[in-house]
């Protein structure tokens, strides 16, 4: 968690350790991959299976080729939406977050901690209360500029001065959400119908959406992620630092300002479409750093492989665990990441 | 460090104002003046949350009606509305800036205040679960109290390092935060939306409807806290020279370090069971009270007296704004989070912090 040793895990090895992941790393690197994506599947069909009424493996396949009585088959399809959405918001979380952490070379660094979160949801609050923007799918339109400007807002706020600290973003966003949260809450406050929708969306669920905002926030999470794997090389040759960039062609502005852009979108339709959900930002990038190492392309690729499978295990565990009723998954990984981070928070030597 | 001892030097000889043959407070004419105008402020405040707006006692008819002639709706308005209400903001807000200012010198971070460690998080979190569980049988403030003790608690395990580390205690209380946050949320979603409005306005911090027993129990508080805070005044102001320095003093820099730590909760957790976690008085009040005095003499006065006033303005505004009657926490919040961002530039710019 400490700066300096996370900046250092986040630069190329010299020599010896590339070619190692070059050589013997490739075998282990696919069945990485065979192994995401085997969990990936496990936990889309978990998803699938879970809920209120556990239906058994046998309903799903009757499901889909479509043999199931009447009930079994609503029960079972009744779940695609969610798990559609959870797949969508993991992998632009995950990847955003991995984009974020990339560019600031800040291990904290997570879309919902640099106000992004804040800025979607006063955008929201603004389209539902002024604009007479109705029905879940319009707020994604409104969340995107919200975010984009609290976004850039707290990193102009964070980079005063001399550089970027890790402290001092986490404490610009802070303080752009705290202003952010005080014109939310007078507005919601005075008007008990957006209060009402507000709070149903900000608490983070993945049940009781319509498929129709999975279809209106995938445009812009494709945009995002078609931005974060063509800026994803660039992030490479940024990590050998500005100076060795530039001789080597690149141009540091404009891809920081690319995977921003593109971090942004992918926090903002995952958070417009299922609420602000924490840590899965943080997380992912965390453990996808450890399996595959410092190579901004493999990165990126199993963020969006990884991602998913943590939201959606998140949302399993949160409709098991109190049934009949539910717990929302952004409260399952508050609970599950938060201690993550106060186990981290040891491991930081001094003041970061 | 050295900028610590070199500010105390410089703030010892600018002066001491002598009350009497025994009394001789280390005060600077900066902090005097200061502390007077704040007083006078404060004043000015007050008479005008008793007298704005349309139930305002008229200016002519305060004088008497505050010395006992109040009768009819007058007195309805003093005793009932608005009297305990002022009382209250007076005596939290001024909770609310000692506990800051004794945070921020015990942690040696200008930063540091129960709301960034988690206690106001915390505090709604016990408060929503109370309100949940137990909609009857336990008070709202009680659950608020467990809540920020829990949360302080869990911080200052996981740091590993007590409250000694700035960046590890913001980063701990973000965690802690996030689990109050999201029990609080989940709360305001299940219940009805009567009853999640009135959580989230309590969870804001709101003055509307106290009563005199709330200003008693906040008074009360003060009462036994404050002496406590001034007989651990002089040992902090030698902490603040440096631990090798503070104990060769005998001035005990650990315990001494502990004690204000606790006497900070405690009086923020006084000030939450009245007011409910009101954002950034804690935060904001000794900031400016330094800024104001540029060295540390009377500090604590000085945060106390600027804690009550930017709570009595910001509750003037929650009042007489169109607004009706937003919970005053949502004002705290938004002028101290721009004020926040604003001393963190300043700062940043000039390379400090």
């Amino acid at each position: 968690m400490n700066a300096t040793r996370e900046a250092s895990t986040l630069t190329p090895p010299a020599g010896g350790a590339g070619t190692r992941t070059a050589g013997a790393g490739a075998a282990r690197l696919v069945g990485f991959l065979l192994l995401g994506l085997l969990a990936l599947a496990l936990a889309m069909l978990a998803s699938v299976v879970f809920g209120a009424r556990t239906t058994s493996l046998g309903d799903v396949f009757a499901t889909l080729t479509g043999d199931a009585d009447d009930y079994v088959a609503t029960v079972v399809e009744s779940r695609y939406p969610r798990t559609a959405l959870g797949v969508l918001a993991g992998a632009s979380l995950a990847v955003a977050g991995t984009l974020m952490q990339g560019i600031t070379r800040n291990p904290l660094a997570d879309p919902g901690l640099l106000g992004v979160n804040a800025g979607a949801s006063a955008g929201v609050v603004t389209a539902t209360a002024f604009l007479g923007a109705g029905g879940q799918s319009g707020a994604v339109w409104w969340a995107l500029p919200g975010a984009l400007l609290a976004g850039l807002l707290v990193y102009a706020i964070g980079s005063a001065g001399a550089s970027t600290g890790l402290v001092r973003l986490v404490l610009a966003g802070a303080v752009v959400s705290a202003v952010l949260a005080a014109y939310i809450q007078l507005v919601t406050l005075s008007k008990p119908l957006v209060f009402d929708s507000y709070r149903y969306w900000v608490v983070g669920a993945l049940g009781g959406r319509p498929m129709e905002i999975f279809w209106t926030a995938l445009p812009f999470a494709a945009v995002g992620l078609a931005m974060a794997v063509l800026v994803s090389g660039g992030l490479n040759t940024l990590a050998l630092g500005d100076d060795s960039a530039h001789a080597l062609g690149a141009n540091p502005t404009a891809i920081r300002a690319g995977g921003l852009i593109a971090a942004t979108l992918l926090a903002a339709s995952a958070t417009a479409s299922v609420g602000p959900i924490a840590f899965v930002g943080l997380a992912v990038p965390h453990i996808v750093r450890a399996v595959v190492g410092i190579d901004f392309r493999l990165q990126l690729a199993f963020s969006a492989l990884f991602g998913p499978t943590l939201l959606l295990l998140a949302d399993v565990i949160g409709r098991v665990v109190m049934r009949p009723s539910e717990l929302m998954v952004g409260v399952v990984t508050a609970f599950v990441g938060a201690p993550v981070l106060l186990y981290a928070v040891r491991r930081m030597r001094g003041t970061a | 460090m050295t900028a610590t001892v070199e500010r105390a030097r410089g703030a010892r000889p600018r002066g001491m104002v002598v009350i009497g043959r025994r009394l001789a407070l280390p005060v600077s004419r900066a902090a005097l003046l200061a502390g007077v105008g704040t007083v006078l402020a404060l004043v000015v405040a007050s008479v005008a949350t008793l007298s704005m707006g349309r139930l305002g006692v008229p200016l002519s008819e305060l004088p008497t009606a505050l010395t006992g002639g109040a009768e009819g709706k007058t007195l309805f308005v003093l005793d009932r509305l608005r009297g305990p209400r002022l009382v209250v903001a007076i005596a939290a807000g001024a909770a609310f800036g000692i506990s800051g200012a004794l945070f921020q010198s015990v942690t040696r971070n200008p930063l540091g205040s129960p709301d960034v460690i988690g206690l106001g998080a915390g505090a709604g979190a016990g408060a929503a679960v109370v309100a949940l569980k137990m909609p009857e049988g336990v008070p709202v403030s009680l659950g608020a109290l467990i809540g920020a003790a829990a949360a302080v608690t869990l911080v200052y395990f996981s740091t590993g390092s007590g409250f000694r580390d700035p960046g590890r205690l913001i980063v701990a209380g973000i965690g802690v935060a996030a689990i109050a946050i999201a029990i609080t949320q989940y709360v305001v979603y299940a219940v009805e939306r009567e009853r999640a409005i009135a959580l989230t306005a309590y969870v804001n911090g709101s003055l509307a409807a106290r009563s005199w027993d709330d200003a008693r129990e906040i008074g009360l508080a003060l009462l036994v806290l404050l002496p406590l805070t001034l007989a651990l005044a002089r040992r902090l102001d030698i902490g603040e020279m440096g631990d090798e320095i503070a104990a060769a003093l005998g001035a005990e820099p650990k315990r001494t370090r502990s004690r204000a730590v606790l006497l900070s909760v405690l009086l923020s957790a006084a000030a939450i069971s009245v007011a409910g976690p009101i954002a950034f008085i804690a935060l904001t009040a000794p900031q400016i009270a330094r800024r104001l005095t540029g060295g540390w003499g009377a500090h604590l006065v000085l945060s106390a007296l600027l804690g009550s006033l930017l709570l009595v303005l910001a509750d003037l505004a929650a009042q007489q704004l169109p607004l009706d009657d937003m919970p005053v926490g949502i004002y705290t919040m938004a002028i101290g989070g721009i004020y926040l961002g604003y001393l963190l530039t300043r700062e940043w710019r000039r390379g400090r912090l």
